[in-house]
């Protein structure tokens, strides 16, 4: 599903060059649900951001869904965006001048999807994660772990094969961290490709595979549960 | 997206409320003297009517002589006719072309009432300014007998008195007493100038005693220049001692006049420029800080897939709909001057201005916008999602 061969990024800038990843492989497999950890400034954030095409690596080849994406010009990339990957972050990243229900039809604004398509779909994610007495509510009306989970049904919307989470659970307390790990849990075993970067050791264990990074050198790599998701 | 994007707009309109108020200051204003410029290009494209060119006005004031007066006006009259170098010379009154001087009054036909520009003219001005008579005839000297005095009018009169009658040989009323027969009809008459719209108007007919009307108009022959100015203006005096004898010429009249009307439209252009100018700049700052703090946002719809076009697109898209709604107020306001007829102009001309201040709006807001869009649209999105 993603392949990375030799990754490497490097940051540069007039005085310093920093190593932030450094000959990573990985290949994740389709249904994986796949954790990264690592201390604060390892590269975790580096790397999904490579996964999810909103960074180049310096070094290397990236494969998506069997396609290297090496030559891939904007368009094509957020088209792949658009259409293969989901994206939760750790602070949401909701806009909050456009109510929940708007926020989750952002993804389907770049496809041609009609305005009563659109609604249906943004209505259908935000009652899978059971949001749906909420719709018409506005970001700042919501708790973190409400805010969170709309966050996941923006990213469920466009129905993505893979889904990638930058600490979802890292701004909520350890009850709403369970619940969204819960969630996606759920989305896992519905088929959805899961790449989680974690810092909380028994979120990690709770998923298929564990990768850890030191200094941008992947460390481990260990299969945790070989029960995968056979799709949906 | 343009669902979306009012969306936006719409739920952050207490934000956008001063940019708002701005943009409709600048449409109004911008339709002000937009109509104020379409009004005069309009009137500008217009024929004049009559030539100007090697026309001199000689303007007589007798002053405190008022001893035959009529005879004396007569032999200057015969007198000008003998120089070669003129070729024509016609008799008028004081409001010639491009003068300062006004006269009109109300003239009603059957239920019509029009305010007309008066012109006191002999049988020779016709000749004189080269202005074509489209019907009926010129006045003749047999004009000086008639039961009803003889009247040419222009075009808006006609339209405006007698519509798609045959106005040849029909009686106006003047003061709802005097009868005055038209006997023949003018295209356009502009005696204000290019910039002044075609008015009714109507040309009377000056006998020959008349002791008020004292101003001739002479058509020289090209090239006549100053030294028989001073010669006619020495041998006129000469004719009619402690009377001021005074030549202007028609050009420099006619400049005269395109200066008063262009100076206070060159005046508005540079304030209004001025208060664009001061928008733009305002705007242009207001729109790359609304960049700077939505850079987590552009951020995360290049993640959800929007390309970079379509964040540019975005964000002249909102700019576009804000433009919009606060034209769209503006309009409202607007749209009162043609349907109220305020100052008497075509309303055409306002709606022509609407548009026109419409688009020079969504220009300046396009080019405010741009940058700052092209910017929010080269913002890398790895970059802007860690930035919090």
């Amino acid at each position: 599903m993603i392949k990375l061969q030799n990754i490497e990024k490097v940051y540069r800038t007039s005085s310093i060059e920093t190593l932030a990843l450094n000959n990573v492989n990985i290949h994740i497999r389709k249904g994986e649900f796949v954790s990264i950890m690592g201390p604060s400034g390892c590269g975790k954030s580096t790397l999904l951001n490579i996964m999810g095409l909103l960074d180049e690596p310096s070094k290397g080849t990236v494969e998506i869904g069997g396609k290297t994406v090496d030559q891939y010009h904007d368009k094509a990339l957020a088209r792949l965006r658009n259409e293969k990957l989901g994206f939760i972050f750790q602070s949401f990243h909701l806009i909050n001048d456009l109510s929940v229900l708007d926020n989750v039809e952002i993804p389907l604004l770049y496809r041609s999807t009609s305005a009563r398509e659109r609604r249906e779909l943004a209505q259908q994610a935000l009652e899978k994660v059971g949001l749906s007495n909420r719709m018409k509510h506005f970001p700042k009306e919501l708790s973190g772990g409400q805010k969170q989970r709309v966050a996941i049904a923006r990213a469920i919307v466009g129905k993505p094969e893979i889904i990638l989470a930058d600490e979802p659970t890292g701004n909520l307390d350890s009850a709403m961290g369970n619940e969204i790990l819960s969630i996606l849990q759920n989305l896992n075993k519905e088929g959805a490709t899961i790449v989680m970067v974690t810092h909380d050791e028994s979120m990690a264990k709770r998923t298929h595979r564990l990768i850890r990074l030191f200094d941008g050198t992947q460390v481990t790599d260990s299969i945790l549960s070989t029960n995968l998701a056979t799709g949906v | 997206m343009l669902r979306h994007l009012f969306k936006l707009i719409w739920n952050k309109k207490k934000a956008h409320s001063l940019l708002m108020v701005e943009i409709w200051a600048s449409f109004m204003v911008l339709f002000g003297v937009l109509s104020l410029i379409v009004y005069n290009v309009r009137n500008y494209v217009e024929p004049i009517g009559f030539d100007y060119e090697d026309r001199w006005i000689l303007n007589l004031s007798n002053n405190q002589d008022t001893l035959a007066v009529g005879d004396k006006v007569a032999s200057i009259y015969q007198r000008l006719n003998q120089y070669a170098e003129v070729e024509e010379v016609t008799r008028t009154g004081s409001n010639t072309p491009f003068s300062m001087n006004t006269m009109n009054n109300s003239v009603s036909y059957k239920d019509a009432k029009v305010l007309t520009n008066f012109y006191p003219v002999d049988e020779n001005y016709a000749q004189t300014m080269n202005l074509p008579v489209t019907a009926g005839r010129w006045f003749n000297k047999a004009d000086a007998v008639s039961k009803h005095e003889a009247i040419v009018i222009n075009d808006a009169a006609r339209e405006k008195l007698f519509g798609a009658e045959n106005p040849i040989g029909k009686l106006v009323k003047r003061d709802d007493k005097l009868y005055w027969r038209v006997v023949g009809i003018v295209d356009n008459f502009k005696a204000k100038g290019e910039f002044m719209s075609d008015e009714p108007g109507l040309f009377t007919f000056i006998k020959d005693k008349n002791a008020w009307e004292k101003e001739f108009i002479l058509k020289v022959k090209p090239g006549t220049d100053a030294n028989f100015e001073a010669k006619l203006v020495k041998d006129i005096a000469g004719m009619v001692k402690d009377w001021n004898v005074e030549v202007t010429y028609m050009t420099d009249s006619r400049k005269n006049q395109h200066s008063l009307t262009l100076v206070p439209v060159v005046i508005f252009l540079v304030i209004c420029s001025f208060l664009l100018v001061n928008v733009a700049l305002g705007l242009f700052g207001i729109l790359n800080l609304n960049i700077a703090k939505r850079r987590d946002e552009i951020g995360l719809r290049r993640a959800m897939g929007a390309t970079e076009k379509a964040v540019t697109r975005q964000f002249l898209g909102e700019i576009w709909v804000l433009a919009t709604i606060s034209m769209l107020l503006g309009l409202l306001f607007a749209v009162q001057f043609p349907l109220l007829n305020v100052f008497d102009i075509e309303g055409g001309i306002y709606l022509v201005a609407m548009a026109l201040a419409m688009g020079v709006v969504y220009l300046i807001v396009t080019l405010c916008a741009w940058y700052p869009s092209q910017q929010a649209s080269r913002i890398h999105p790895a970059v802007a999602l860690h930035e919090e």
